[in-house]
């Protein structure tokens, strides 16, 4: 097997006493899309927060966590963006009172990564609605629309792992299904990417692997072509009953 | 009562009300957060200018920058101490901290320097110009010069640059700042040693008007809080406005009502303003520092 471009050994994320994440090890391979899909609370976005050390709480992260081999674990958030590991955290998160324009020329790989991120003219190529509201501040845009700039600002930053927490939430079904080829197109272009999804029906349709989340632990995990048969799966989360 | 003389003072007192708070202006707008030791940083480097220029006989700008580089030195040493705090965005714990970081001051002014007050005499003190039958001081001449050139600067960096860009992210949201790879620790240590350099320039040009005690500081902290509420809370431009704004109104107030009630009255307009409008006088007020 290629060296995973991501790789996380024994991450455990506790509050206060109790366990939110006890992952033993969990890789990615370079150009690969892999699902993480659960019920509510199984600490999907925990985990991807954890492989950033990004949190909003004050959780206690410990674990080994490698990108391309280099350990990162011990690092910052802003560090670890700089190395190449991207969030889009859940909800799109963008700089509201800032305009498009602003939050898209806001992001950029730093020059001393020689990591090249999208430039503004192929992040527009890709979202042309963002062109079109360039001096709108974020606030006055739909939640597609945030989800697209949010996605655009972390493809600036010229990522070699992006991690994306929930990118369908709140959006129409027509939409789901944009966002998710849209990513599918990037994972073609060699980007690797973690993508957190409830929404389990569409993600299994772009996704290379699953990983199957439950009350912090993995529950299964397999090729998305094997894990469609997987009767948790089935009988969770595509509404089939398990013959 | 002449009142060219008092607009030219009003003027002077303005520019000099706008400098003195420029600082807690980027501080609030920025890091959202507050300094109650902002007066007492004007005290010491005042006490500092005097020093260097007494004490150590420096020519007057470059004891400016001993006392802007001793600001810088006071505004890391509050940062470094209150940086957990300031991630928690614990405003309580930080007006207390802050508090405290002033009356350590104030005690360690009255150890080095003494209790007696001090006069900084400056070369521009001795210069004077006559303008239709009213006085005014080359020093005085300077604060307004260096009040104007320094917030056009601020304005224009907030405005245009990168610099500017990443001050409202990380005023919108230091966490997702982080997103973008900003370090955000390093955005607070620079926003609180900007902080202290700004007074103690102010301090450095403001204090040859008056003598220089180690009780200082407080009118200070006054002033400042009325010209970043009446400016809208981060607002650069809205703080000279309002810096201006109320150092024209206390001096005709003064000139021609009563000096002594001049603080009150001002106050007075300030809860009128609040009351009138809550978010400051500056438009897009309270919407970080820009």
């Amino acid at each position: 097997m290629t060296r995973p471009v991501l790789e996380a050994r024994d991450l455990r994320v506790a509050y206060g006493g109790n366990v939110a994440l006890d992952i033993p090890h969990l890789a990615i391979a370079p150009g690969e899309l892999v699902g993480v899909v659960g019920a509510n609370g199984a600490g999907k976005s925990t985990l991807v927060n954890a492989l950033l050390g990004w949190s909003r709480g004050a959780p206690r992260v410990s674990g080994s966590v490698r990108l391309d081999g280099e350990e990162i674990g011990g690092l910052p958030p802003h560090s670890r963006v700089r190395q190449g590991l991207t969030l889009v955290p859940e909800g799109g998160a963008v700089f509201m009172r800032l305009t498009v324009a602003d939050n898209i020329a806001a992001a950029s790989a730093p020059a001393s990564s020689g990591r090249r991120g999208h430039d503004e003219e192929e992040v527009y190529a890709l979202f042309p609605r963002l062109r079109e509201r360039l001096h709108h501040a974020a606030s006055a845009l739909s939640g597609g629309e945030r989800q697209m700039l949010a996605i655009a600002r972390a493809l600036r930053l010229g990522p070699r792992v992006l991690l994306l927490d929930e990118p369908s939430i709140g959006l129409a079904p027509r939409l789901v299904a944009d966002v998710l080829r849209t990513v599918r197109g990037l994972v073609d272009e060699n980007l690797s990417v973690l993508l957190v999804e409830q929404n389990v029906r569409a993600a299994i349709e772009v996704v290379d692997r699953l990983i199957l989340l439950e009350r912090g632990h993995i529950l299964a995990q397999g090729p998305a072509a094997a894990m469609r048969d997987d009767p948790r799966i089935l009988a969770a989360y595509l509404g089939e009953a398990v013959a | 009562m002449n009142l060219v003389q008092q607009l030219i003072n009003g003027m002077v007192l303005g520019h000099a009300y706008a400098l003195i708070a420029i600082g807690w202006t980027v501080l609030l707008g920025v890091a959202r957060l507050v300094n109650f030791g902002h007066g007492q940083i004007y005290m010491l480097a005042a006490f500092v200018t005097w020093w260097a220029v007494a004490g150590l006989g420096l020519p007057y700008p470059a004891a400016i920058l001993v006392a802007m580089l001793a600001g810088v030195l006071i505004g890391l040493i509050m940062q470094a101490a209150m940086l957990r705090l300031t991630f928690a965005q614990d405003l309580v714990s930080i007006m207390i901290v802050t508090l405290g970081f002033g009356h350590m001051m104030r005690g360690i002014a009255g150890l080095v320097f003494g209790g007696h007050p001090q006069v900084l005499e400056t070369p521009l003190s001795w210069i004077d110009f006559e303008i239709a039958g009213a006085w005014v001081t080359a020093q005085d001449l300077a604060i307004i010069l260096v009040a104007i050139l320094f917030f056009a600067l601020l304005h224009f960096v907030l405005e245009r640059g990168a610099l500017g860009r990443t001050a409202r992210m990380v005023a919108e949201d230091p966490k997702l700042a982080q997103l973008a790879g900003i370090d955000v620790r390093r955005v607070y240590f620079a926003v609180f040693a900007f902080e202290g350099a700004a007074v103690a320039l102010a301090a450095s040009l403001v204090a040859p008007r008056t003598p220089i005690l180690t009780s200082i500081g407080f009118e200070e902290v006054i002033v400042t809080f009325v010209v970043v509420v009446l400016g809208g809370i981060g607002s650069v431009a809205g703080s000279y406005v309002a810096g201006l704004g109320l150092g024209i109104f206390t001096a005709l107030f003064g000139g021609f009502v009563s000096p002594a009630y001049a603080t009150t009255a001002a106050f007075g307009v300030l809860i009128v303003v609040l009351v009138l409008r809550p978010s400051g006088l500056a438009l897009g007020a309270g919407r970080g520092a820009r």
